[in-house]
């Protein structure tokens, strides 16, 4: 330990040392140290694509599918001419961009001046840097050893969404390719959850645009874990996501530690290549916050990552992305970007024990007064982790659970286009028409996309009356039975093991095989209800907002329900132009005050 | 219309009769929008911010005489504040300061030594605790969200000698291992400071350089004193 004697000797020297450094950088800045710029073109002219080269099969097909153009000019490659110009002049070329028609260079500010003076070039942007940090948390450590709630956990981050019905549907992802953006995919390669997907080749292409080079199973986990929502399996085939039979595409962009403004370039880079490779979604469990934003720059229309995401959607992309962790950060709270896109479906954070927004996903709107998380899924959910399976929190894994579904629901109307998709995604979820800024439209449920399941009217639940100044909202007394629960006789018997012969016909971890095909199991089982008999009844809340004649909330509130008279709202708290809307078991009513 | 007809009654009925405790309900979640989405004005880059701060600089630069040469890498300020900003837009800023200084002087024990006065001692200084306040104009550059970034402030201190302090340590005296003796409350010192200087910053952490134009001592003291070293040289820690 130092004593103040010491420190009255050391701080000297390290003011001095610390001086000396700043001296030193000043001298170098005074030469120019390079930075990091965007150098932005003017023209495409005299550029060509052929579309059948340029673009894999899939990616042609996918066009052709949205009645898409085969290409356009943000596909054309950008003027070699201009690049080689670009690069004579730079120290380092680090991304050629064709979506955005520009470069993303390393310079010093004499080279930037000189750039601004070549006859392509538009604008040259400096890129400060900034961090892009994975969407999630670890509350507890990994560990082998499952245990009924996590196997419970398993069941239920699928069965929420409808994951059963999808399997007994034969939807499981088959012919769907998913692109995955993330920080690293450690051990992705040799785990367990993975032996079927990595033995079927299902992981058709990688690529770390961090470093430039295919392997990608280094840098973090966090890639690991999300891919696992989406096609992981427990050692006893129980699927952790929902698209357990598509393709993948892994793409590195962002760094673990050391967090730079070029993750937003590698975001693009990666994006354009999944485009080209066929990716029908791309999920990104990322968002990027306070270091270089501001709340109120969350429109959608700021971000380089936004504007990346709102292309590749226009190239028939659904992008998937989580709405963020910043529910609980007084300083931040609203949804990070790209997940502000208006195209993009940002995937909120959801309860497993209460079925209520989890306190620490990011709340919408968009900073424009969009709705914003569109969806929910489950926000702390059970996961393959480099050493095991473990249970991690965040709203990066709500973001794939929602993309498998996705996969599952175009997978079943492939004819679909991406905007068309989104808007049945929203639509099949268990609030809708309702929504608010913390559930975006609820959870989207599986049966919405069957074709013999086309939902009868909800009955009424509740009725709005009107008596002088007081608005009451009362529960009928046909939906005011509460549904009994029948208790299991294991917790986690619907699928984990619950006798001694089939706990001993596991295999050891490490050691497992890869397991028949779900579906194959899934289609052999005989039919049963909807989701497990093990899984807790879903809570019916009570839904209420107040929405002002642009439909923007002025305010909501969930409410539970233990009496028939649910609500008295002062006719006074409503302007002219609102609507009370209120969402009970499935039905919405409105009152609009004139 | 007539299934209707009992639920408009039971609701007009609970409307004025209801006790409050049926009315009472458990919320789950309640969130007001127009609440919720205000635009903060307080914050690293947004319209007002404030921040403590901590500073060791180190006293540099020559004397105005022989006689006030000082022992350097030992005299050093050391200063606590606060720190308030304004924005003004995203590259400029103002800022105004108020902070707890204390500079000390540790007087080099030579020949020629005239401040205070020509006595030399084991170990001597001239410690002038001050209240100050500092204005500064402050540019930034590069793009940034809701963080301070890199900057150049220019800035304009003064401030007030709380109290002033001679203190000089001796050998071995009358059965003592040291005698350290302490003079308080020095006439020859002046009571009004201010100075200019310039501060580069990234985040948290800041280079600042200070040039002192007022005197310390008292111009019409007899001797006359030679000024002391005026430059200031110190890095700046911020809690943000």
């Amino acid at each position: 330990m130092l004593s103040f004697t010491d420190l009255k000797i050391c701080a000297p020297r390290l003011v001095l040392a610390g001086i000396l450094l700043f001296i030193s950088s000043a001298a170098q800045a005074r030469q120019g140290p390079p930075a990091a710029y965007w150098v932005l073109l003017r023209d495409k002219a005299g550029t060509h694509l052929d579309a059948a080269r340029y673009l894999s099969a899939p990616a042609q097909a996918r066009r052709q599918r949205q009645h898409l153009p085969p290409c356009d000019s943000t596909d054309f490659p950008v003027r070699p001419d201009y690049v080689r110009q670009i690069r004579a002049l730079t120290d380092t070329v680090t991304l050629v961009s064709r979506w955005f028609n520009a470069v993303a260079c390393r310079a010093t500010p004499a080279q930037a001046a000189a750039l601004r003076r070549l006859p392509g070039v538009r604008a040259v942007e400096l890129r400060p840097a900034a961090p892009l940090t994975p969407a999630s948390q670890r509350p507890a450590p990994a560990d082998w050893e499952l245990s009924a709630a996590d196997r419970q956990l398993a069941q239920r981050q699928t069965g929420s969404l409808g994951g059963p019905i999808f399997q007994r549907a034969g939807l499981t992802g088959k012919g769907l390719r998913i692109a995955i953006f993330d920080v690293g995919f450690i051990r992705a390669d040799q785990h367990p959850a993975f032996l079927q997907l990595f033995a079927e080749k299902r992981v058709v292409l990688t690529h770390d645009f961090v470093r430039n080079q295919p392997n990608v199973f280094v840098g973090g986990s966090h890639g690991t874990e999300v891919l696992s929502c989406l096609a992981g399996r427990l050692p006893d085939g129980t699927p952790l996501g929902l698209a357990p039979e598509a393709e993948f595409l892994l793409a590195r962009t962002e760094r673990n530690l050391r967090e730079l403004y070029a993750e937003e370039e590698a975001w693009l880079a990666a994006a354009e290549w999944a485009d080209r490779n066929g990716a029908d979604i791309i999920n990104s469990s990322l968002g990027y916050t306070a270091r270089r934003y501001f709340p109120e720059q969350m429109n959608g229309r700021t971000s380089l990552v936004a504007r990346a995401a709102e292309l590749a959607v226009r190239k028939g992309m659904l992008v998937v992305n989580a709405a963020g962790n910043d529910g609980d950060d007084e300083t931040w709270r609203t949804i990070g970007t790209p997940a502000d896109g208006d195209s993009v479906l940002a995937v909120g954070g959801l309860d497993p024990d209460t079925y209520l927004h989890v306190p620490f996903s990011s709340y919408g709107p968009s900073a424009d007064r969009r709705l914003k998380p569109n969806v929910v899924a489950f926000g702390r959910v059970l996961a393959a982790a480099p050493e095991g399976y473990s249970v991690v929190e965040g709203t990066s894994f709500a973001s794939p659970l929602l993309a498998g579904f996705a996969a599952c629901a175009w997978q079943q109307e492939r004819g679909l286009s991406v905007m068309q998709l989104f808007q049945k995604i929203q639509q099949s979820a268990d609030l809708y028409p309702y929504f608010d800024y913390a559930h975006g439209y609820g959870t989207p449920q599986a049966r919405y996309f069957l074709p013999d399941k086309t939902p009868l009217p909800t009955p009424a639940t509740f009725d709005i009356t009107r008596h002088d100044s007081i608005l009451t909202v009362l529960i009928r007394p046909e939906a005011a039975q509460v549904a009994a629960y029948q208790l299991p006789l294991y917790a986690d018997s619907a699928a984990g093991p619950a006798t001694a012969e089939k706990a001993a016909s596991l295999p050891a971890l490490g050691r497992e095989a890869p397991v028949p095909l779900l579906s194959e199991t899934a289609r052999a089982a005989p039919p049963g209800p909807a989701g497990s008999p093990s899984l807790p009844a879903h809570p019916e809340y009570l839904y209420w907002h107040i929405a002002d004649r642009r439909n923007v909330l002025r305010s909501y509130e969930v409410r539970e329900v233990s009496q028939r008279a649910i609500l008295r709202l002062p006719l006074r708290r409503l302007q002219p132009g609102d609507t009370l809307r209120v969402q009970y078991r499935g039905f919405t009513q409105s009152y609009s005050a004139q | 219309m007539r299934p209707l007809i009992l639920p408009v009654l039971l609701g007009a009925l609970l409307s004025f009769f209801a006790p409050a405790s049926v009315l009472a309900q458990r919320v789950l979640l309640r969130e007001n929008v127009a609440d919720d989405t205000v635009r903060s004005t307080f914050g690293p880059n947004r319209a007002f911010y404030n921040h403590a701060y901590l500073s060791y600089g180190l006293v540099a630069g020559p004397a105005g005489g022989a006689g006030a040469a000082l022992r350097y890498g030992r005299s050093a300020e050391v200063q606590l504040g606060l720190r308030n900003k304004w924005r003004i837009s995203q590259p400029l800023a103002l800022g105004l300061d108020v902070r707890y200084a204390r500079p000390v002087y540790h007087l080099a024990q030579t020949g020629q030594k005239t401040v205070p006065n020509a006595v030399l001692h084991r170990r001597e200084y001239l410690a002038l605790p001050q209240a100050q306040t500092e204005a500064f104009v402050r540019l930034s550059y590069g793009r940034r969200g809701n963080a301070i970034g890199r900057y150049v402030d220019a800035l304009g201190w003064g401030g007030w000698v709380i109290s002033s302090v001679h203190h000089y340590e001796d050998g071995a005296s009358n059965g003592a291992k040291k005698v350290q003796t302490s003079e308080r409350g020095l006439a020859y010192v002046n009571r009004w400071t201010y100075g200019a200087g310039a501060r580069l910053g990234s985040g948290r952490y800041a280079l600042v350089g200070r040039y002192r134009l007022s005197h310390v001592f008292r111009p019409g003291t007899q001797p006359r004193y030679p000024e002391l070293p005026r430059w200031l040289l110190g890095l700046e820690l911020s809690w943000l």
